[in-house]
């Protein structure tokens, strides 16, 4: 089965996506995760402010029959969080790449972004 | 061998079609010094007949214990346990079946469920029930690292007048994530509130308090959960005798936010002190950290009403070693013999059992102090209290002699306390029992 | 149908208490005021009646094992004697009070004591406790155990290795335990990788958890070599005796270097699942770690049984001391079996999943092609293809009257995937081996034929397939209505 990918975002083994503009990160998973998970019901709050650490759990997503760590594709503070999609995760289902954004990151070493796949290595990497 | 259904003649055939000669075959990936060697040295095989006599003869060596009511519960309960109970949990659908993961061939077990906690809900006033941990001992255990989870503490404060084998219990469970565990004496058969004051502060994750406490004491909960919340610690009231609940206020009016129970009173019986049936309670916001199974209300595709196990991501089988708790199998059917208790004794007659209890209790010790006999301490009690007597072993001695089962010698957990002895009496006592008694020990 | 709520009619109810003589008018003169309930509680109002009638049609919508095959996968659903029932509902043992004097009790802690020293035959362990309440709690018990033993030595051990084939109790216990688990990668074969056991043993790691046969139903063949290597560190190898009904009589995992081990009393020794429990988890030790049992064990002297105090306990894990009616189901089972009789229980459970594994493998890929011991693991892989879930096979065989195997579990990359584990065990015949097996052909053909009917299966039982999601996006967890509605 093909999952969507999306040029120009970046990607890390765990399936997060992460969009850059500046030094801001938008972060959400990608449609392969919310595939496997199926059924989303829950995303663990996060705070404002948070300092995360690239490759370092920020927050649990929950479907019916399973669980998953979020890791964070890179280092920094969170600046914005996506209200809607903490009330209503099933919005991850429907639209991974646009509307089920999670949080957005003020990045501090745009270094750490190497360490992500681009869309054609993703795309290898999550081939069925 | 009748449990055993496929023939020699099977077997082969069986094999046959396997592609293998003898069972032998199939082991072949057993390494050689790994099987055992020759039989294992058990006794011979009874047939039905003899072992039936073999398990009577072993029971006539314990008392006959129907006929020696007990003066002692210390977290063990005689009650009634209505036949219906009996009845209803020797069907093999609730007995025999397996845990209801399977839901659509399960309606039987989870809708009882759904209803167990629902009669505990209306009981603890409490928004989420939990309706089988273990037992009142692990289900406190499970309240206390719930609280460690959800506050990031490492402190509780845990009364000494809870059960000592659920106090033991905390103690081995919290024992692995260096938390500090802080007794608060009593005095005057309650929890001493002073004592608690001074030993909170705000790195105490939770107040744990029983009540009706071990010596049966009723606690003031509404105070010890105000107590608690202004150092933003978490109340959690332990109830080892759920019969209070048919006549005291709801953990909830006394804001209380997670309940350890034991619900043994509630159609169980006494079997040497187990299997029982654990609950946890707690406000709604808590959920994701409660521990156990959960059954919810749903609908099927044709919009019939349903109900499934829920909130299950929090279980072993999703998240492994980040789950709320190991717990996997519970004591499900007493989940049934709770529901059906509470069922048949209902609104009007859990109160009036209840009531039945407190005046039992209160008459039998208002008698003994008659006698002179005995040393007092008063506070507010449900069913169970205490007294010291300066000649134990003679008023056990004479209890035994007389089909009584002697209340507990507290000595044994409480060794500043030699010569009290913790009574209890439930609604299997009469007045005339209690009499008797009285005359008995009184003399 | 109707919660007992919607029958609840006003002034009924379902008890019988003595009568009331004792000089007390009101009860609030015997309680203060601080603790009285101000309102009544609302608990449904039935008669005996009603309840008879509301659970007796509730049972119906169960299925139980006495009305056919669970072919659920390290479960070990196994026929429920009846005898064992009878003998442990006697009188003097349901009626006898934990608090009574040891003397009193000695028919109780007779059948203790003598299951405890059977279970250590069966095994090859030195001594048994059998306080845990389940299976997980004698894991968390046994893991304790070992976190004892390191601590009195006075070596700090931080990990446990689990394999990633394991049943989700052993890493949450060792997590409960306080250890950090790592989990070991399983072979081509089945087993454990012991190259990589061998590079992650090491004197920070406590031991191995491992179950054997483990859950796709394999003999660990180098379980000699698994044991050398944890040992060789210092560490400890403890048994998860879930799958123990494969062993009976054959093999007895403390020969084979286990050092801990539990046992489901519900699982191998036939004692009624009650639909989720109670079931029991005796642990058992070799005599290094006798001296950190649970307390109180029962030991024997002067021809008493009494209750022993291991002097370095890890304490308590419940109260009071057993789950006493399951141990004696279980004391009653091999008492009726005898050693030849365990060893046939093995060998016909063996014989009856090898015989499913060459009858199905054709329709379903196994997870690994090699002999199996009480149960095989086969997958649902190649439906996926027509849209059909292992889910949606799962959900179809209730319409044959079965209830369906153990699905996505064991679950592990790349050989563990939409798994189906099956054990028939030793109960079950095979008139009705050969109709579940025939079930589940007809079932492969459904779901290339006709793959709605899978996924909108099940059709033929008391509800239909049931909204998990909404269950927990609209959580309803207790009836909110009045009674009688």
């Amino acid at each position: 089965m093909a999952y969507k990918v999306i040029e120009g975002l970046y990607y890390s083994k765990d399936d997060e996506w992460a969009k850059v503009d500046g030094d801001i990160v938008t972060v959400g998973i990608t449609d392969y995760a919310q595939d496997k998970l199926g059924d989303i019901v829950y995303l663990e709050e996060v705070e404002k402010g948070k300092k995360v650490k690239a490759g370092e759990v920020f927050t649990t997503i929950e479907s019916v029959k399973a669980a998953s760590d979020i890791f964070s594709p890179v280092s920094g503070e969170v600046v914005e969080i996506h209200d809607e999609v903490f009330k209503d995760p099933s919005i991850i289902n429907k639209d991974p790449y646009g509307e089920g954004w999670m949080v957005k990151i003020k990045m501090e070493n745009p270094d750490e972004l190497k360490n992500l796949m681009d869309a054609k290595q993703y795309s290898e990497y999550r081939k069925e | 061998m009748r449990y055993i259904p496929n023939t020699k003649e099977q077997k082969e055939e069986m094999l046959k079609e396997i592609g293998a000669s003898s069972v032998e075959d199939l082991l072949k990936d057993i390494p050689a010094s790994a099987r055992v060697k020759g039989k294992l040295n058990l006794p011979s095989p009874l047939s039905e007949e003899e072992v039936k006599e073999k398990i009577y003869n072993i029971s006539k060596k314990n008392l006959d214990f129907f006929f020696y009511k007990p003066l002692v519960g210390a977290g063990a309960y005689r009650h009634t346990v209505p036949e219906a109970v009996k009845a209803i949990i020797s069907r093999e659908e609730f007995y025999t079946s397996y845990t209801p993961y399977q839901p659509e061939i399960s309606q039987g077990n989870l809708q009882s469920m759904f209803e167990y906690q629902t009669h505990i809900s209306r009981l603890t006033g409490m928004d989420v029930v939990v309706p089988s941990i273990y037992d009142g001992a692990s289900a406190t255990a499970e309240a206390a690292l719930m609280a460690l989870r959800l506050t990031h503490k490492n402190k509780v404060i845990v009364s000494q007048l809870i059960h000592p084998h659920y106090r033991e219990t905390l103690n081995t469970y919290v024992e692995p994530h260096d938390t500090k565990v802080v007794e608060i004496p009593y005095k005057n058969g309650l929890t001493d509130i002073e004592k608690l004051k001074d030993s909170i502060d705000n790195e105490t994750a939770a107040v744990i308090i029983q009540s009706p406490n071990f010596f049966g004491g009723i606690e003031d909960i509404e105070k010890i959960s105000k107590i608690a919340h202004e150092s933003g610690a978490i109340m959690v009231q332990v109830i080892a005798e759920s019969m209070s609940l048919g006549l005291l206020k709801q953990p909830a009016k006394m804001d209380v936010d997670i309940v350890a129970g034991e619900a043994q009173s509630f159609g169980m019986d006494i079997n040497f002190g187990g299997p029982f049936n654990g609950y946890l309670c707690s406000k709604m916001k808590f959920i994701r950290q409660i521990p156990g199974r959960i059954a919810g209300e749903t609908v099927d595709k044709n919009g019939n009403r349903g109900f499934v196990m829920t909130f299950r991501a929090r279980e072993q089988d999703i998240r492994r070693e980040k789950a709320t708790s190991n717990i996997c199998s519970n004591h499900a059917l007493n989940i049934v013999a709770g529901n059906a208790y509470l069922s048949l004794v209902g609104k009007q007659g859990l109160k009036k059992i209840a009531e039945y209890n407190v005046k039992a209790a209160h008459y039998l010790r208002s008698k003994l102090l008659e006698s002179g006999k005995f040393e007092q301490i008063d506070y507010p009690f449900f069913n169970e209290f205490i007294l010291k007597t300066d000649n134990k072993d003679s008023l056990k001695e004479k209890l035994i002699k007389n089909n009584f089962i002697p209340p507990l010698d507290l000595s044994l957990f409480y060794p500043e306390l030699e010569g009290f002895m913790l009574f209890c009496t439930t609604e299997i006592f009469s007045k005339d029992d209690i009499d008797s008694i009285a005359q008995i020990i009184g003399g | 149908m109707k919660l007992i709520y919607e029958k609840s009619v006003k002034g009924r109810g379902g008890f019988s208490l003595k009568e009331d003589n004792f000089p007390y008018k009101d009860i609030s003169s015997l309680i203060p005021n601080y603790a009285l309930s101000e309102e009544e509680k609302a608990l449904p109002e039935v008669s005996e009646v009603d309840v008879i009638r509301h659970f007796t049609k509730l049972s119906k919508l169960n299925y139980g094992l006495d009305d056919g095959m669970y072919p659920l996968g390290s479960c070990t659903m196994k026929y429920n004697p009846k005898i064992n029932e009878k003998l442990a509902s006697l009188d003097n043992f349901v009626y006898a009070h934990p608090f009574t004097d040891q003397r009193y009790v000695q028919g109780s802690l007779q059948i203790m004591y003598e299951l405890s020293e059977m279970l250590s035959e069966i095994t090859g362990m030195d001594k048994f406790s059998l306080m845990p309440a389940a299976g997980a709690h004698g894991e968390l018990t046994g893991v304790l155990i070992i976190r004892k033993f390191f601590k009195d030595k006075g070596e700090k051990r931080s990990k446990i290795l689990i394999p990633d084939s394991a049943h989700g109790t052993n890493p949450a216990s060792s997590a409960m335990a306080g250890f950090k688990v790592v989990e070991v990668p399983s072979n081509e074969r089945g087993g454990i990788d012991i190259e990589k056991l061998n590079e992650l043993m090491d004197e920070d790691t406590a031991g191995l958890m491992l179950t054997n046969p483990n859950t796709v139903g394999l003999f660990d063949e180098n379980i000699e070599k698994i044991a050398e290597i944890v040992h060789s560190k210092g560490g400890l190898l403890y048994y998860d005796g879930a799958n123990l009904n494969a062993l009976l009589g054959i093999v007895r995992p403390g020969d084979t270097g286990f050092d801990v081990v539990h046992l489901n009393l519900h699982k191998t020794f036939s004692t009624p699942h009650g639909g989720g429990g109670p079931g029991a988890g005796a642990v058992g030790v070799k005599r290094e770690l006798k001296e950190f049992l649970p307390s109180p064990i029962v030991g024997m002297s002067n021809g008493e049984y009494i209750f022993e105090y291991p002097t370095k306990s890890i304490g308590r894990v419940r109260a009071f001391y057993t789950n006493f009616p399951v141990i004696v189901k279980a004391y009653v089972w091999i008492m009726s079996l005898g050693s030849d009789g365990l060893r046939e229980v093995a060998e016909t459970s063996i014989i009856n999943a090898n015989y499913i594994l060459k009858k199905l493998k054709r329709y379903y890929k196994p997870a690994y092609d090699r002999t199996c011991m009480h149960e095989c693991v086969l997958t649902g892989r190649e439906y996926k293809e027509f849209g059909v879930k292992t889910l949606d096979i799962a959900k179809r065989i209730m319409d044959y009257g079965f209830h369906p195997p153990t699905i996505y579990f064991p679950h592990f990359q790349p050989y563990a995937e939409e798994t189906i584990m099956i054990e028939p065990t030793e109960s079950e015949s095979k008139e009705t081996i050969d109709s579940f097996i025939e079930t589940m052909i007809k079932i492969s053909e459904e779901a290339k034929t006709n793959p709605e009917l899978l996924k909108e299966a099940p059709h033929n039982t008391p509800v239909g397939r049931l909204d998990e999601v909404r269950a927990v996006r609209n959580p309803k967890l207790v009836f909110k209505g009045d009674n009688d509605k």
